[in-house]
């Protein structure tokens, strides 16, 4: 009796093996002893099959952090730093299929397998964020707020790509490049000299006569 | 909370290119207290240096303490020589001994998940995620286990691989601060980063301490922790907490001449033992490394840095330091030559400048070792010491390398020592460990 667990150990054997997707789900199925509409009750295709793996590590990153006796006491920016170590630390089990499957799929934006699984961590990131925003700790910027999770998924991908290249003993350097991007972007978040110039703009256009001279 | 947080630090540069521009704005910053102090002196002309002294040294204390690792270290080793520095460096610096800014609480998590397959959480009963600490390479955390208080030391990672190119940097500015030549230098540099890769290495540090504090149990008033190879790695130390204070707290107490003796004598007796009977030194006496425990015992808490003393340093050294080998001026030479105080293509001339040198400096740091006693108070004795270390330090003939690399480390030990048996204001039996050379001999 096939399970989704079975069908990704299988498909993931078999794209590791054979360096592609198998030719068909017919053929899949055949090789690993089962019917056809079996696969198809679990996943509508190989690229879901994909899809389905990333977003199980990233659950299962999800779900351990938040087991830690010390997550309520983190902040946003520790938050996000446990996310980011747990997932690549998770990741590392599967980094073949991980490789190849990054690889196979890169794309100018998103790789389709990634889609699901971004849709999990904007999710995550949102509430982080949230949380960072009522406790302050991160800057309330009209518009900007509402990307930051944005700004944390292009960190996502920048260190997933580090990852992948990465052959330092260990990995020690991808801890080294999550401990310096996430925290230069949750600098960034936070109150900063740009807010305080800005405002200082905003100051001078109210009382200056700025405004006239610049024409608004 | 926050406040707290902004403290801590979130990154260390360890990109070679972001360690130099460090360097280069505290640089910078460095040619700005200067201008700031000449166009003060415009004014004042009675101004002296101090001022911009101190402000050189909290920006370069900034500096060190935000690259942390290697450069921290040579931070700590400066402030070692207070003959060397002017006051306002050594106050700056020997804050470093005591608190730099602590990494990430995921990271650290991160370090244990990696090296254990568990979160602090899961290994022990307690992890204060919070350090209580920095050990220059790494920080102090508190733990606890089935009711045993422990220490948890954790490194930060990278320190290896910065280690190098680390020291390059800081190069420049000990030329600057100590004044030596380029090839003087090198000699200590390369000396200096061999024993700071060893202190990367835990796994290391974990047999080396057990292997001395058992070396050493035989000795009164000196206590070491317990460590625990199975909760330590590469990058993790667990060992008991040792519950007392630092010797600036302890002294800040006010505690008795008795006590300061006995807490003085463990001290003189934990470095000559392994002088003498181990030929080899925890060569880290910075007061950081050493607790005033609640039962006034003297606690040794980091053996990162040892050095190993081979015979042929130990014999011509000591010889020099403990036997009538001056009264004979042809031996005498032969010992400065196997030590390399005395050069092959030195001149008669030189020989002989260098042979009074020398002699009167290894006869005033051997002054505690001829008498049976010696009291660490006198101030006098330590005002020849670094009066003389601070006329050597001007005079040119002592520009150049002189002298083998083993002195680096001896000569730290043995001043750190001084040292804090100077601020111990100990009166301490000097015969109890004395060296194992003869009379008339080697």
């Amino acid at each position: 009796m096939a399970t989704t667990e079975s069908i990704q150990k299988a498909y993931i054997d078999y794209v590791l093996t054979e360096g592609q997707q198998p030719n068909s789900v017919y053929v899949f199925a055949k090789k690993n002893k089962m019917a056809e509409d079996e696969f198809y009750r679990f996943f509508g295709s190989f690229d879901a099959v994909e899809q389905s793996v990333w977003t199980g590590l990233m659950e299962r990153a999800l779900t351990e952090i938040r087991a830690q006796e010390i997550w309520p006491q983190y902040t946003a920016r520790e938050k996000a730093l446990s996310f980011f170590y747990s997932f690549f630390e998770l990741l590392k089990g599967s980094r073949s299929f991980a490789v190849y499957s990054i690889k196979k799929h890169r794309s100018l934006g998103t790789p389709k397998v990634l889609e699901p699984a971004k849709d999990i961590f904007e999710d995550f990131a949102t509430n982080i964020l949230n949380e960072g925003l009522e406790t302050a700790e991160l800057s309330d910027r009209k518009f900007f707020s509402k990307r930051y999770k944005d700004a944390l998924w292009i960190q996502f991908g920048f260190v997933l790509n580090f990852w992948i290249n990465d052959d330092s003993a260990g990995f020690e350097k991808t801890d080294e490049a999550i401990e310096k991007g996430i925290n230069v972007t949750f600098d960034l978040f936070q109150r900063s000299p740009i807010d305080n110039l800005f405002e200082y703009g905003k100051f001078l256009a109210k009382n200056g006569g700025l405004k006239e001279k610049m024409g608004f | 909370m926050s406040n707290e947080e902004a403290k801590e630090q979130n990154s260390i540069p360890t990109g070679k290119v972001e360690r130099s521009a460090k360097f280069v704005k505290t640089g910078f910053k460095i040619g700005g207290n200067y201008i700031k102090h000449y166009s003060k002196k415009l004014f004042n002309p009675d101004l002296d240096r101090s001022e911009l002294n101190e402000d050189n040294a909290t920006d370069i204390y900034q500096s060190l303490s935000e690259l942390k690792g290697s450069a921290l270290k040579v931070a700590q080793m400066l402030s070692m020589d207070k003959n060397l520095l002017p006051q306002a460096y050594v106050d700056k610096f020997s804050q470093s001994q005591y608190n730099a800014p602590p990494l990430s609480g995921p990271l650290i998590v991160q370090t244990f998940k990696k090296y254990f397959g568990k979160t602090p959480d899961q290994i022990y009963d307690k992890f204060n995620i919070r350090s209580t600490n920095a050990a220059s390479i790494g920080q102090v955390h508190q733990a606890e286990l089935d009711g045993k208080k422990l220490a948890v030391k954790i490194q930060y990672p990278g320190v290896g691989d910065s280690i190098s190119s680390d020291l390059k940097l800081v190069k420049p500015f000990a030329f600057r601060m100590l004044g030596m030549s380029e090839k003087e230098l090198d000699v200590y540099m390369k000396e200096v980063e061999e024993r700071l890769l060893e202190e990367t290495d835990y796994e290391l540090e974990v047999r080396r301490s057990i292997e001395f504090s058992i070396a050493c149990k035989i000795l009164d008033n000196v206590v070491f922790p317990d460590y625990y190879p199975d909760l330590s790695s590469k990058r993790i130390i667990t060992m008991d907490w040792l519950d007392g204070m630092h010797l600036k707290e302890f002294l800040a107490t006010n505690p008795s001449q008795e006590l300061r003796n006995r807490i003085g004598q463990a001290l003189w007796d934990f470095y000559n033992y392994q002088q003498h009977e181990l030929r080899a030194v925890h060569a880290d006496p910075h007061p950081g490394n050493f607790m005033i425990t609640t039962d006034d015992k003297l606690g040794v808490i980091d053996f990162g840095c040892i050095k190993v003393m081979p015979d042929d340093f130990y014999y011509p050294f000591f010889s020099l330091t403990s036997t009538n080998l001056f009264e004979d001026k042809e031996e005498t030479i032969k010992a400065f030559r196997k030590l390399e105080m005395i050069l092959p293509n030195d001149t008669p001339q030189q020989i002989e400048f260098y042979h009074g040198m020398y002699k009167q400096m290894i006869s005033l740091f051997a002054k505690p070792y001829i008498t049976p006693t010696f009291d660490f108070s006198d101030k006098t004795f330590f005002d020849d010491l670094f009066g003389f270390g601070e006329k050597v330090s001007k005079m040119p003939e002592f520009k150049q390398a002189r002298g083998v690399k083993h002195f680096i480390y001896v000569n730290r030990t043995n001043f750190g020592l001084y040292n804090i048996l100077h601020d111990l204001k100990a009166f301490v039996k000097t015969d109890t460990y004395k060296p194992h050379v003869e009379n008339g001999r080697n």
